[in-house]
């Protein structure tokens, strides 16, 4: 098992053709990982989720190799027209805008030139500035609604097995543009490996960034993903995820609200099972006045499954009138699962509308006896009973074809198959 | 139908049914009155299986005694409890939900199972005939319904499910003229020679429709008087305390 996992810095030397800057960047990062390692409890982030004792009694070995699989014929959704992205493990592998304007959007492999901006907390951010090499970058232009959903394929596959795979992706959207995306993961893969995102999302002016992110495919895969979203004057943002599955994920997201007026709305829905392990960590930062935020986080956890949310709102002095609400849920199904949730209030404006709740219980009894004495056995009242849990998020969905896709998936994921 | 002896339930060590006995025969409909807290939700639910109560005495259905027999398993054997206070079920969608429950039934009974069409034209069906709007069915179980709607809704599952013995827990409680007689309607056309009730009620008035068998007088865990109608008459003027 992995006791100590440090990066060989001649892995930076493997990046041909690289600026000195970029070197440089990728050297500092890889320094910066390397001084503790993966993160271990200790570190107030990691506190529910101590990834260090997780490496170590999950893996053996962790490659750092990037993978160049070959793409075989994806699946694409059926019935519902869509642009697409396929990324295989992390690389993107084709792109499709037949929907759109071409000459409006800017689709290209993985790039970096931001070599300024040095993380100081996240050591699986640095791990992803010293590594990654894969990943893409979509640019939207001014004044440019799309016509049909963007759908992301994330494709990982057979050969995986013991891998970090570290990509970087960016999304730009410019002034009074909309974009809809649909995030789905299809998992081929049937071994252990390690998946770390860094993600940059940019909304310029009044843009409209609404995102459906879908992990429900068991997988022995554990995901880190960090995703730092700016959002200028009267953009608005809007994420469901629907999160589960996964032997490890981690969720880090952080949104600037940079300008006036501008909105960011998170959804989350998951179903954890046997031995999953799953945090959503989130950090608003209001900046400026007139802004909103709304978080509701709710889970259902099984057997052995842990699930953590922290949750922290940050208002500056100058950022009045802020709206800032936060909602935690969990329902328990079992006494041997574990539910943490750390909100956090940071207020330094005094003209502002903060709340926060958080609940967590088991399955109401009464509610088990009113679906009994229906006929339906205790499973499918239970099953009943989770998938109107979730499904209270599911209906914020706003399009129908979309709420009913998603909703089969969750019920496939409520029936185990 | 059903025969209940020496009938007792307890729950948290406090005794609520202490010896009650009742037959009801097919086609019968039976009425229990009672004061505040006699235990009549408590007979209602040792009826339809909930967990959690003792229980001692005998309770035979259709010649087999239920006392064993889990609450899904009753439910689908035909014993059907219009609730007291229905529960409301947030994000479960009623349709969906009624759906589920009438296939599990009618698999039971070895029926098939209905598609989606055919049992909406069920429900419509029914609906129409109890002069229910079918808009809340595609609402949240009971959620944010009003209290009429949640009891109009209770008949209407029990209309859908077709069960063969019905307890109406206070249906009428809290409902307008219109409502009531929609409850009423909803017995009336359920009643047949095979099927039997026990309704629970505080008023005459919804007796004056559905038109009872007997009334019996609930008090403190046991019946304590036996009738026909003059006896919810009798009580509507005098009240329980000369009963007792
Ligand atoms: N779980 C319980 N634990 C303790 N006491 C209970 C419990 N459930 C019911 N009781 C008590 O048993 C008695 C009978 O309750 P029940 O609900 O059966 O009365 P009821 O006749 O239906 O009254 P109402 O006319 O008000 O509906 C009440 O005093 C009640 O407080
Ligand atoms: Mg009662």
């Amino acid at each position: 098992m992995i006791n100590n996992f440090k990066v060989n810095s001649n892995e930076i030397d493997k990046f041909k053709k690289i600026s000195k800057q970029e070197k440089e960047f990728r050297i500092k990062n890889l320094n910066l990982f390397n001084k503790n390692g993966f993160p271990n409890n200790k570190s107030e982030d990691w506190k529910f989720s101590d990834l260090r004792d997780i490496v170590s009694k999950n893996f053996k070995k962790l490659d750092v190799q990037i993978i160049n699989s070959k793409s075989k014929n994806t699946t694409l959704i059926k019935n519902f027209d869509h642009n697409f992205l396929v990324l295989i493990n992390g690389n993107l592998s084709s792109s499709n805008f037949d929907f759109e304007e071409k000459n409006k959007i800017k689709i290209k492999n993985f790039y970096n030139d931001n070599f300024s901006d040095i993380n100081k907390y996240n050591p699986l951010i640095h791990l992803n500035h010293a590594l990654s090499d894969t990943g893409y970058s979509l640019e939207i232009a001014d004044n440019y609604k799309f016509k049909k959903t963007l759908v992301i394929y994330n494709i990982f596959t057979k050969e995986l097995n013991e891998n970090i795979l570290n990509s970087r992706n960016k999304i730009q959207i410019g002034k009074n543009s909309e974009l809809h995306t649909i995030d789905l993961v299809v998992n081929e893969s049937k071994n252990k490996f390690m998946n770390n995102v860094y993600e940059n999302v940019i909304l310029k002016e009044n843009a409209i960034y609404k995102n459906i992110c879908i992990q429900n495919e068991k997988s022995d895969g554990f995901f880190h993903k960090f995703s730092k979203n700016t959002l200028s004057s009267k953009s608005k943002y809007s994420s469901f995820i629907f999160p589960s599955g996964l032997k490890f994920n981690k969720l880090d997201l952080e949104f600037n609200l940079e300008g006036e007026g501008s909105e960011c709305n998170l959804q989350a829905a998951s179903l954890l099972n046997k031995n999953d392990h799953q945090e959503i960590k989130t950090r608003i930062n209001h900046l400026v006045p007139n802004c909103k935020s709304y978080q509701i986080v709710k889970n259902v956890l099984n057997t052995e499954s842990k699930g953590v949310y922290q949750g922290k709102i940050f208002v500056k002095d100058i950022a009045q009138k802020t709206d800032a609400y936060q909602l935690s849920k969990a329902l328990l199904l079992n006494d041997n699962s574990e539910f943490n949730s750390k909100p956090e209030l940071e207020i330094y404006a005094d003209d502002v509308k903060c709340s926060h709740g958080s609940t967590s219980g088991s399955i109401d009894e009464t509610s088990i006896y009113y679906l009994m004495s229906r006929g339906l056995n205790r499973e499918e009242s239970v099953r009943l009973l989770v998938s109107g849990f979730l499904n209270e998020i599911i209906e914020m969905i706003k399009s129908n074809s979309i709420k009913k896709f998603v909703q089969k998936k969750i019920e496939e994921q409520i029936h185990g198959n | 139908m059903l025969e209940i002896k020496n009938l007792k339930a307890s729950i948290n060590s406090r005794d609520i049914i202490k010896g009650l006995d009742i037959t009801i025969k097919p086609g019968e409909l039976h009425a229990i009155m009672g004061p505040n807290g006699s235990g009549k939700s408590t007979l209602a639910n040792v009826l339809s299986g909930k967990n959690g109560y003792h229980i001692s005495g005998v309770i035979q259905y259709k010649g087999k005694n239920l006392i064993e027999i889990p609450v899904d398993e009753r439910a689908q054997k035909g014993i059907f409890l219009a609730f007291q206070y229905p529960t409301e079920i947030p994000g479960v969608n009623t349709n969906n939900f009624l759906k589920t429950s009438l296939n599990k039934v009618r698999k039971s009974k070895g029926e098939k199972e209905l598609d989606t069409l055919t049992f909406l034209k069920i429900v419509k069906e029914k609906s129409a005939e109890l002069g229910i709007d079918e808009k809340i069915l595609s609402r949240q179980l009971n959620v944010g319904f009003s209290g009429g709607e949640k009891k109009k809704n209770e008949i209407l599952q029990m209309k859908i499910l077709d069960p063969s013995f019905m307890i109406l827990d206070e249906t009428d409680s809290g409902l307008d003229i219109d409502a009531l007689k929609t409850i009423a309607n909803g017995v009336n056309s359920s009643r047949d020679k095979k099927k039997s009730f026990l309704v629970i009620t505080h008023y005459q008035r919804l007796l004056n429709y559905i038109k009872p068998d007997f009334v019996h007088v609930l008090s403190d865990g046991k019946i304590v008087k036996s009738g026909g109608m003059e006896l919810a008459v009798e009580l509507e003027k005098t009240g329980y305390k000369k009963i007792k």
